[in-house]
């Protein structure tokens, strides 16, 4: 697809924010309301909408993941009669995208959808009815760096970035076919929209190898030591890069990696200062909201005095 | 990239001798190691079969063990016994015994899909790792490790509810984990989170735990899922031959 045929398509999309951004996230989904608010771009909730089946259900099914995952972008396609669907959250994106495959190649995980749809009464879901896109590719897309430069009000200049994906917005590869597509397109071993934004908005981006490493959160309360150590090896690599913050574009990731920090200073005696901060925070501050505005005081690391003194407040 | 693995040689087979003299010569100490060869006789040869038929385990048949899950593994790089190479293994030569020695650790896999990423015979070792955990437990190798137990509660609400309410799952995982809520990290989270948090916010927190958030109408679905997912276990404890086990247990009883 041409880059203004997206700019066209992306301006009104259907929006899953997914369970996380009702609770533990709930700082990611007032910012990327207000984000979306601020650039003029509209957002429609998707209806009634499910649990995608996050990083759990798969273990007890996979293809009652996908079902789960179907259903979300049947009602989007359906009912509400949309053809993209944004979710902020890489768990929801990821399992959207990995249904969206598994019904375009897999026999069986059609027949499942199909039956499962039917006895709950609704329409089945067909691949290709809608794209399903991260709330990275939507700003990126319909406003772009170009865009954002116009529009920056309080510069994220001085401000030294990590930018961290995490495993689900790039991994596995064949279930993102639009990555990895040549120039202009998302690179799924050094992924750079997150980088390309705030490099926009001002920020200078410090040189952060574990872009996709793990947090462990699948196992964040089922094997915390694992994911305490996984995570202060991601804090201490960031603060051994120069950065202040770390920049974040996922619900578990951002909260894995304030929990985390906070379990290491306890049990490991690890202290970071680094500030975990989600990149539609950052953005929408730039823009000019205030701090409360994209849910600041809804982290729990604390980085009010932070941002004050960069002159974002 | 170079493939690291820890030696795959088990210590209490290393033979040193401590006084050894050969024509004369002293050749006592470390120099002269050798490793005892060990004979393998107890093969299960329905293991692969077995695994295959669990979600995730289905294709493992393709390994051609070239060591790239093992070499990109998130938790091989924290503890070099993590070995998914080696287990894919041991698993198509139906070594059980020496797969049971790794048995504790195995539930670990964090599905980073690093390895999957990485696979070039698309495998799917995150998949297999699942199914192996999995395998595990139904054949009584092992109890239900926290992970399971966490997927267990987390899908039962989705299944019931149609949505998560993270509050609710914490709560209740603790529990059934007998796990004391009040740890001092968690504690010191929820501190600094109510530090800033409005009124109105807290008041919202609060009340979802009286109010389970629900997807409308989901009852259709619920039901067709219930049915689905006992179907499923159905077929799972006919694959792995469990209901014939627990008959011959209770005839020999």
């Amino acid at each position: 697809m041409k880059k203004s045929d997206k700019k066209e398509k992306y301006q009104e999309v259907a929006y899953y924010p997914g369970c996380a951004l009702e609770g533990s996230g709930h700082a990611y989904n007032r910012s990327t309301k207000a984000l979306g608010e601020k650039l003029g771009l509209k957002l429609k909730e998707v209806d009634n909408w499910n649990c995608c089946g996050a990083m759990e259900v798969k273990n007890i099914d996979p293809k009652l993941q996908t079902y789960l995952s179907s259903r979300v972008m049947s009602t989007a396609a359906n009912k509400m009669k949309m053809d993209v669907v944004m979710a902020p959250c890489n768990g929801c994106y990821h399992n959207l995208k990995k249904a969206e495959y598994d019904l375009e190649n897999d026999q069986d995980s059609r027949d499942v959808v199909d039956r499962l749809s039917k006895k709950a009464g609704h329409e089945t879901y067909q691949a290709g009815q809608v794209e399903t896109i991260h709330a990275l590719d939507w700003v990126k897309d319909t406003i772009g760096e170009e865009g954002l430069k116009e529009r920056v009000k309080n510069s994220l200049e001085g401000i030294k970035i990590a930018n961290y994906y995490g495993c689900m917005y790039t991994r596995p590869r064949h279930i993102f076919p639009e990555k990895d597509a040549g120039p202009g397109s998302e690179s799924t071993s050094k992924p750079h929209f997150m980088d390309d934004l705030l490099d926009a908005a001002g920020a200078e981006n410090v040189d952060f190898p574990l872009k996709t490493a793990c947090c462990g959160g699948a196992h964040t309360l089922s094997d915390s030591d694992t994911s305490t150590r996984l995570v202060s090896n991601i804090l201490q690599t960031a603060e051994a890069a120069g950065a202040e913050v770390i920049a974040t574009e996922c619900p578990t990731c951002h909260s894995g990696l304030e929990m985390h920090q906070i379990r290491a200073e306890k049990t490991l005696g690890i202290k970071t200062n680094v500030k975990i901060i989600y990149f539609t925070q950052l953005l929408g501050m730039a823009l000019g909201l205030k701090p409360k505005k994209v849910g600041l005081h809804e982290n729990v690391s604390d980085s009010f005095d932070f941002v004050k003194k960069k002159g974002l407040a | 990239m170079p493939i690291h693995e820890k030696s795959l040689i088990r210590p209490e087979n290393l033979k040193v001798q401590e006084n050894i003299e050969l024509e004369g010569i002293d050749v006592s100490g470390h120099w002269s190691t050798f490793i005892e060869s060990r004979v393998v006789t107890d093969y299960n040869e329905a293991m692969e079969e077995e695994i295959a038929a669990l979600p995730g385990g289905e294709f493992i048949h393709r390994c051609w063990q070239c060591g790239s899950c093992t070499n990109s593994c998130t938790v091989n790089a924290i503890n070099a016994d993590f070995n998914p190479r080696y287990w894919i293994y041991l698993i198509r030569t139906g070594m059980e015994s020496e797969l049971l020695r790794d048995k504790d650790i195995i539930w670990q896999c964090v599905s980073c899909n690093k390895c999957t990423y990485a696979c070039p015979r698309d495998v799917v070792p995150e998949g297999v790792m699942k199914a192996t955990a999995h395998w595990l437990e139904l054949k009584g190798h092992t109890p239900k490790s926290h992970s399971t137990i966490f997927d267990e509660i987390f899908s039962e609400q989705v299944i019931e509810t149609g949505k998560i309410e993270d509050g609710r799952t914490i709560r209740r995982y603790f529990k059934q984990t007998g796990q004391a809520l009040r740890q001092p990290w968690l504690e010191e989270m929820v501190k600094r989170l109510l530090r800033n948090l409005p009124i109105g916010m807290l008041t919202r927190m609060g009340l979802a735990n009286f109010i389970t958030p629900k997807t409308a109408g989901w009852s259709g679905a619920r039901d067709a899922i219930k049915e689905y997912v006992s179907e499923q276990e159905a077929h799972h404890r006919k694959v792995l031959g469990l209901d014939d086990l627990v008959k011959a247990a209770e005839n020999e009883l």
